[in-house]
């Protein structure tokens, strides 16, 4: 008896880790356990923020379509097939979403001109703002210029690149510092447009 | 074939391209905390309602009141806030209109709601400023509930 208590205690995704510990997560939040949500949303949504950001939204929208691609979790969670299946989940749902986004961002009518001069301005990378150094921004504006594709997956890099993203880059195999044909030349072309970019 | 020359390249490209990404585009500090607190709800049947994109208008997000449209499907729903000292008043119009419900809930201060009228408008008062998402409880055959993502108001 002593011994159940102590275990209904620990959440049983405790001591898990990557694909294993966010199917247990998954599993317990189907039967209403919101401990177990909020464990997925805190450690999987920079995921999912990359993966928005990847394809092509700025940061406010992205900012939405983080929380879209959650709510979408929220509504399909009985629904998913496979447990162990969410991280692939997660980005799909992401880019899907992304996409729907930003065709309707590209199809948008145009604004009535009192709107449109509240608009901010309508630099593609305000962020670069904080760039001092011009090397930097001609990296960072190269960067964008890559199809969304290598964007996505350069961005997965960098994610993999830190400790707790370990198992997840595993799940995606991208397994840590070693740099696939994909990647090389997602990393040429990256090259090419930034020494374009510094007119070199 | 990689060269060496080629491999050591990217390692270094890569690690440029990495430095830039965490320095320039993490998560938005709060995001996380937002994203719980916008999936912090009972309703079952959801649907993710998105913000129209003449949001910028939603210099809302700037803090300053004004007029935001979110839809989903067919439902449009126009958003008026005023600031009433430190509360704000939200004029809402649901189109199609229906006696829908509408609840505003904001991080930290509960929730407020009402019914739209038959003409699909709605009003609450003195709704505290914050993190706010709105969700519509529509009335229909198939009853389910429209939500937001958050808007800090």
């Amino acid at each position: 008896m002593a011994d159940l208590r102590t275990a209904s205690m620990s959440p049983p995704w405790e001591g898990l880790e990557g694909r294993d510990r966010h199917a247990a997560c998954l599993v317990a939040a189907r039967s209403g356990d919101r401990k177990a949500l909020d464990v997925l949303v805190a450690e999987l949504t920079p995921l999912v923020w990359h993966v928005a950001r990847g394809n092509g939204l700025d940061r406010t929208t992205a900012e939405d379509v983080v929380q879209t691609v959650w709510l979408a979790l929220l509504r399909h969670i009985d629904r998913l097939d496979e447990p162990k299946a969410l991280v692939g989940w997660l980005i799909t749902t992401a880019r899907r979403e992304a996409n729907r986004t930003r065709r309707r961002g590209a199809t948008n009518v145009e604004l009535p001109a009192e709107m449109a001069e509240k608009m901010v301005g309508d630099d593609p990378l305000p962020e670069a703002q904080l760039l001092r150094d011009e090397r930097d921004q001609q990296l960072w504006a190269a960067f964008h210029q890559l199809p969304p594709r290598c964007q996505e997956l350069l961005r997965m890099t960098v994610l993999a690149g830190r400790a707790e993203y370990r198992a997840v880059a595993e799940e995606l195999k991208m397994p840590h510092g070693s740099i696939g044909p994909t990647r090389g030349r997602c990393l040429s072309s990256l090259r090419k447009l930034y020494d374009g970019e510094a007119g070199r | 074939m990689m060269t060496d020359k080629q491999s050591a390249e990217d390692d270094e490209m890569m690690t440029q391209v990495a430095r830039l990404v965490n320095e320039l585009d993490p998560p938005p500090p709060g995001l996380i905390e937002r994203t719980q607190f916008a999936i912090a709800i009972d309703d079952i049947d959801i649907e993710a309602a998105r913000w129209a994109d003449d949001r910028p208008l939603a210099g809302v997000r700037g803090g300053m009141p004004g007029t935001i449209t979110f839809f989903v499907g067919d439902l449009t729903v126009m958003v008026n806030v005023t600031r009433t000292g430190e509360r704000q008043r939200i004029d809402g119009w649901l189109v199609p209109a229906g006696e829908h419900g509408v609840e505003v809930r904001v991080a930290d201060h509960g929730s407020t709601q009402t019914t739209a009228d038959e003409g699909g408008r709605f009003v609450l008062t003195e709704v505290p400023r914050g993190t706010t998402q709105i969700l519509v409880r529509m009335k229909a055959d198939r009853p389910r509930t429209v939500v937001t993502p958050t808007v800090v108001l």
